[in-house]
């Protein structure tokens, strides 16, 4: 730590894994519910649809926790400058807490937006607007103040600020379904496949950087044409969503062939980042970060460069669409290039903000393991559901719950392979809020 | 490759892709109001999103394919299952679901709400979204069916007749259930339309029938085929 206002961070981070912890019990009661009947009375209190909306946000919520905490750990470093008010981190903070525990006790009460994802109610979306807002102003009041601009900056900001202004699309009542969804994705997609990307390829260049001690004008020449990959893939692949929700059928061109070049850009960036390690200058001092980097590198690109390009053509996503084969995408995606982007972050940062300049890695490692391996797992189990309901279902036209039938083993290694995950998770996150430093053996 | 270099990849990148986005996105607002027919659109089926959103139907159920994947697509549900199913199994989940290993939730809907959503999903049906879901698509019949058109060399409408529990109660040739009536030279006495209307909804035609209505069951093309296939029996 080389500025006293980065310490900002370490709370966005302690705040973001118990919820991390939290979406993974929620997690488990989706998939007790596919492959158990839950009777009739307690489905009427707590059904699936609110268990979903509660796993899935708490996703939300403490990814942009981690990103929020990882830009105000970055930014003091890279303008070189503490951050403009810390005040202001830290009021945000309470109020994005604040907003999710409201949002998510609302869940349980039914009250919501109804629209997947998007379920929290308009009231609340303004409260958490109001708190982009000063997150945004609090960094760029920052980096005006550093007046030392860098690539790495100006994409991080740019990500951040594309980000915020994607959410304003999801927050009207729609009139028209179609329209509805055309919009709900330029949340979801430009979300994940543009603004989030940004903002990942930024911390994970500033990450590498620092510990690889390459040259800047390096890491940020790759970076340049890593979100130029990304949004030339992206903002077009967006169409991929469009093929069969009323839009013009030329989205079935569009989509398909932007989207099969998304791989791209996630390739390259595993590409760079080995090729950073070769040339590295510094002695890496903590291996499990470093394994940390290049486990996300890796499972970004399987999860969501080769899941992804597993179904987005349109002869394909004909008969998968709305299947667990998207399920099976979404889950080794959003571990392989957000959940793993964040843990690397909090495994470089929070060393160094507790002051530890080697620590103990031997738990981490083993959750690292633990998380990895239940996970790929799990994008298999929830493939081949996928498959079967994709040939049953749609193919044979045997109806819904007959190809659900032949799913439930599926479903079943599923649950079984989330309670593995939940290990690691749990030895992770313990893991993290209670670093120690190495200590070295006797001569 | 320098870093100006770098930055000229990624500014026409963005740039170009962006246009596309854009441009599509203007062309497509001007399109879907005919493809959704947005004459079609109105304050009813409105008023029956808002209650889809209401009782976050979505997070269990998809439509257009998104949603929660724990219950059936609901885009062609109308087509599917008809409003009276619609309508049987929103107000009596408990029993509708009964013997389902998946239930779900009793919402208690007033009966204006639930022909508000029936309104919407009757909209949504008939969106032009390029025939998805393939389960309902009209123009197809199923892929056992094609099989055993190829493989054993009967028409299609003989293979629905065989694979889809036509049998269990009807007969030909002696071969068959005897709960249903046997149908040897059925189509002396009936012309195809007529048999396609009954095998539908056999109540709608006859109040006493006692045939379970096969519109849930199978697709408006297998419909015709079998129905073509009996009208054949002379």
């Amino acid at each position: 730590m080389e500025y006293r206002s980065q310490k900002v961070a370490y709370w966005y981070f302690a705040a973001a894994l118990p919820l991390f912890v939290l979406q993974i019990f929620l997690g488990l009661y989706l998939a007790f519910s596919y492959t158990f009947t839950v009777p009739q009375s307690v489905v009427d209190v707590f059904p699936f649809a609110t268990a979903r909306a509660m796993h899935t946000n708490l996703l939300v919520l403490w990814l942009l926790l981690g990103f929020m905490g990882g830009t105000y750990y970055i930014i003091p470093e890279e303008t070189r400058n503490e951050l403009y008010s810390e005040k202001i981190a830290y009021f945000q903070l309470v109020v994005l807490l604040i907003t999710g525990v409201v949002a998510l006790v609302g869940f349980l009460f039914g009250w919501t937006q109804g629209r997947p994802l998007l379920e929290i109610p308009t009231a609340l979306d303004i409260v958490v607007v109001v708190g982009a807002l000063l997150f945004l102003f609090n960094v760029a009041m920052t980096m005006i103040q550093g007046k030392n601009w860098t690539t790495l900056q100006g994409t991080l900001l740019g990500g951040l600020v594309f980000l915020a202004l994607l959410y304003l699309f999801g927050i009207p009542f729609y009139r028209n379904e179609v329209i509805d969804w055309y919009y709900w994705w330029w949340v979801i997609h430009l979300w994940v496949e543009g603004a989030w990307e940004l903002i990942t390829a930024s911390i994970f260049a500033f990450v590498l950087m620092k510990m690889t001690g390459v040259e800047r004008e390096v890491v940020e020449k790759w970076l340049y044409v890593e979100i130029g990959l990304f949004l030339f893939t992206g903002l077009a692949g967006t169409g991929h969503h469009y093929y069969w929700i009323g839009a013009p059928k030329y989205w079935l061109w569009i989509g398909g062939i932007f989207s099969a070049l998304e791989p791209l850009p996630i390739l390259l960036m595993l590409i760079d980042t080995m090729m950073h390690v070769r040339e590295r200058k510094t002695e890496i001092v903590n291996r499990l970060t470093w394994t940390y980097a290049v486990g996300c590198a890796v499972l970004h690109l399987i999860g969501a460069g080769v899941w992804g390009f597993l179904h987005t053509l349109p002869q394909i996503n004909y008969y998968t669409h709305g299947s667990q084969v998207t399920v099976s995408h979404g889950h080794l995606a959003f571990f392989g290039a957000y959940a793993l982007l964040n843990l690397t972050t909090f495994y470089y940062a929070m060393p160094k903000l507790k002051g530890i300049a080697e620590y103990d890695d031997r738990r981490g490692t083993w959750g690292f393991w633990i998380m990895c391996s239940a996970m790929t797992l799990m994008g298999l189990t929830f493939g081949v559901a996928g498959v079967v309901q994709a040939y049953v279902e749609r193919v044979l036209g045997l109806g819904y719950m007959t190809a659900q039938s032949y799913m439930r083993l599926w479903m079943g290694a599923t649950l079984f392979l989330g309670v593995i995950f939940l290990l690691g998770v749990l030895t992770t996150v313990t893991d993290l809020l209670t670093l120690r430093p190495k200590v070295r053996a006797q001569a | 490759m320098t870093k100006k270099t770098a930055f000229w990849i990624f500014l026409i990148g963005t740039l170009s892709s962006g246009a596309l986005f854009l441009g599509a996105t203007y062309d497509t607002h001007r399109q879907v109001a005919t493809l959704s027919h947005v004459d079609k659109l109105t304050d009813q089926v409105v008023a029956g999103k808002k209650v889809f959103e209401k009782y976050n139907c979505n997070d269990c159920h998809t439509i257009l394919g998104f949603g929660g994947y724990y219950a059936p697509d609901l885009t062609k549900v109308v087509q599917r299952v008809g409003a009276d199913g619609i309508r049987y199994r929103v107000k009596s989940p408990e029993k509708a679901f009964a013997d389902s290993p998946r239930k779900m939730p009793r919402q208690n809907l007033s009966d204006q709400e639930i022909t508000d959503l029936i309104a919407f999903f009757q909209w949504v049906g008939e969106v032009n979204n390029n025939d998805w879901p393939p389960q309902d698509s009209r123009k197809r019949i199923s892929r056992g069916e094609q099989m055993m058109v190829a493989t054993v060399g009967v028409s299609p409408g003989a293979a629905v007749f065989q694979s889809k529990g036509c049998m269990n109660c009807h007969s030909l040739a002696g071969t068959g259930g005897t709960f249903g009536p046997a149908l040897d030279g059925i189509g002396a006495k009936l012309p195809a339309e007529a048999i396609e209307k009954y095998v539908r909804d056999p109540k709608g035609v006859n109040p006493k029938a006692l045939m379970p209505p096969q519109k849930e069951n199978l697709t408006g093309r297998e419909l015709e085929e079998v129905a073509r296939f009996l009208a054949n029996l002379k």
